[in-house]
């Protein structure tokens, strides 16, 4: 197996759309929720978002918008501006070798809503010519490889929550073993439908909202959190063998260096500590490090009842002692949850925090919970902090749990 | 009153990269960006636009005359059919009633 070196960001989220935003809105504190404000919000027990701010006719002309939900168009900007951030040359490129690993647990479910509406609401049989392309779970990933022309493997990975985390870990697999050279890798969610929101609404997962402050709703492993808020995004990264990137002179924000995967095998929502605590060691062990190795955590932390006191379990079931000592942030308080690119955007974020030598701050963590005592960075971020390894997080509805094991750029 | 080429043209202009100066009947569609799963899409606002429904057998359409010719064709079909079914029904050639 060989070094994985990721060369390349691109980002479109409720915290902004470049990673210097990105990082210094999570590291600030500055919450991405906010009440939704959609025509539909009356008929929502809790009309709450993060929202992306994105203008899609910047980026794409009226003829290419109509063969792309928004899922898509957040893939492609994120895509591009990974590459661009890249450097990458494209002659220097064998493109055979090139693969795309994009993780969605919902895909175009905007388009899907809207063919429902027109055949169920409207009564009428004029569904769009477009709805089966806008809306399959491998549009996104399909669109990248197009775009770029990558002809290598092109694979959607859709496991709810641990989406991205899995594509991303995929990928890492498949350039260390040298299998391709490069790979776009990552997830995008555009979960904000009317049929989304009240099915997500109906499952009894999301936020209340806090009337005092309708942005600080989500609230990860404080004891008065009520369950996660829905985020929208992409979040892409460009994987490549170490060696290359540093003989031509890339600009490395980090390394992949493990991935651990398992499955709880016990309920369809319910997340479990063994589940969890698995995954975490199969990462540790991909990686060949020990619990003491890791200085930092971004957890799952969704802000649900559930998650939260079984990851705090499941962390001090792999850490022991060791787990107290951990810096561990949530970042759903201020992204929201962004489902299948969820793991890809935090994955982002402890890159940076690795990079400037931050712990992130869990936002809204006022009331400490028994059930979760352990060191959350609670409300404001740590600088200074010695980070060089971190996991990054993900476990999902269906059962599979990811985690990927980073390192800071040597 | 619009002939089907204007009405055409301008549902061309508006959704694709054109220019009215620069559409004529000879038109390829393939230079407006319009490959076959463009044609779906062209075709299924072109029954919106004309009121018209197609049929489900693919047409080979090249220029942007031959869907005027093909939307003519159609829309004349249609006519004739509404002509015969008035006549059979009688209605518009009954005398009518005196009270």
């Amino acid at each position: 197996m060989r070094r994985v070196a990721v060369t390349g960001i691109g980002v479109v989220s409720p915290l902004g759309n470049n990673s210097t935003e990105v990082f210094g809105n999570a590291c600030a504190g500055r919450s991405g929720i906010h009440r939704l404000d959609a025509p539909y919000s009356h008929r929502l027990i809790a009309p709450l978002a993060a929202t992306s701010s994105f203008d899609a006719t910047q980026h794409f002309d009226a003829a290419k918008l109509r063969m792309l939900d928004r899922v898509s168009q957040f893939a492609l900007v994120a895509a591009s501006d990974a590459l661009a951030d890249s450097r990458i040359v494209f002659s220097d490129v064998d493109l055979g070798r090139a693969g795309v690993f994009v993780g969605t647990g919902m895909a175009g479910t905007q388009s899907n809503d809207d063919g429902y509406k027109t055949l169920y609401g409207d009564q009428s049989d004029r569904i769009k010519p477009f709805t089966v392309l806008l809306g399959m779970h491998n549009a996104p990933a399909g669109w990248m490889g197009i775009e770029h022309g990558f002809r290598g493997p092109n694979l959607t990975y859709s496991t709810a929550c641990s989406s991205s985390a899995v594509a991303i870990g995929e990928a890492w697999l498949r350039v260390a073993s040298n299998s391709i050279d490069m790979a776009l890798a990552g997830g995008c969610e555009a979960p904000l439908s009317f049929g989304s929101l009240k099915a997500w609404e109906a499952l009894h997962t999301l936020a209340s909202v806090d009337e005092k402050d309708p942005t600080a709703s989500c609230k990860p492993f404080s004891k008065n959190r009520s369950g996660m808020v829905l985020g929208e995004g992409a979040a892409m990264l460009v994987l490549e063998g170490w060696d290359a990137a540093v003989a031509r002179g890339a600009t490395i924000h980090g390394e992949i260096i493990g991935y651990g995967l398992s499955t709880d095998a016990g309920h369809i929502t319910r997340p479990s500590i063994d589940g969890q605590a698995a995954a975490m060691r199969a990462a540790l062990q991909s990686a060949a490090l020990t619990p003491p190795d890791i200085d930092a955590i971004n957890a799952h932390g969704t802000g649900t009842q559930a998650n939260d006191s079984i990851e705090t379990a499941a962390i001090k079931t792999v850490f022991g002692e060791h787990a107290r000592r951990l810096p561990i942030s949530a970042t759903k308080a201020i992204h929201g949850h962004l489902l299948g690119a969820a793991g890809a955007l935090e994955c982002v974020l402890s890159l940076l925090a690795m990079q400037h030598q931050v712990a992130l701050p869990t936002l809204h963590l006022k009331s400490p919970d028994p059930e979760c005592d352990l060191d959350y960075v609670a409300n404001v971020a740590r600088d200074n902090v010695a980070v060089r390894t971190m996991l990054s997080s993900s476990f999902a509805f269906g059962g599979t749990n990811a985690v990927l094991v980073l390192r800071a750029a040597s | 009153m619009s002939t089907t080429f204007d009405r055409l043209r301008a549902m061309l202009i508006k959704d694709y990269p054109s220019t009215p100066e620069s559409l004529t009947s000879a038109t390829l569609l393939e230079t407006l960006g319009i490959d076959s799963l463009g044609l779906a899409e062209l075709l299924f606002n072109v029954e919106d636009e004309f009121g018209i429904t197609l049929p489900t057998e693919p047409v080979p359409l090249a220029t942007v005359g031959d869907v005027v010719g093909y939307i003519d064709a159609l829309v004349a079909a249609k006519d004739q059919a509404l002509t015969h079914d008035a006549v059979a029904l009688n209605i518009g050639t009954a005398p009518s009633r005196v009270s």
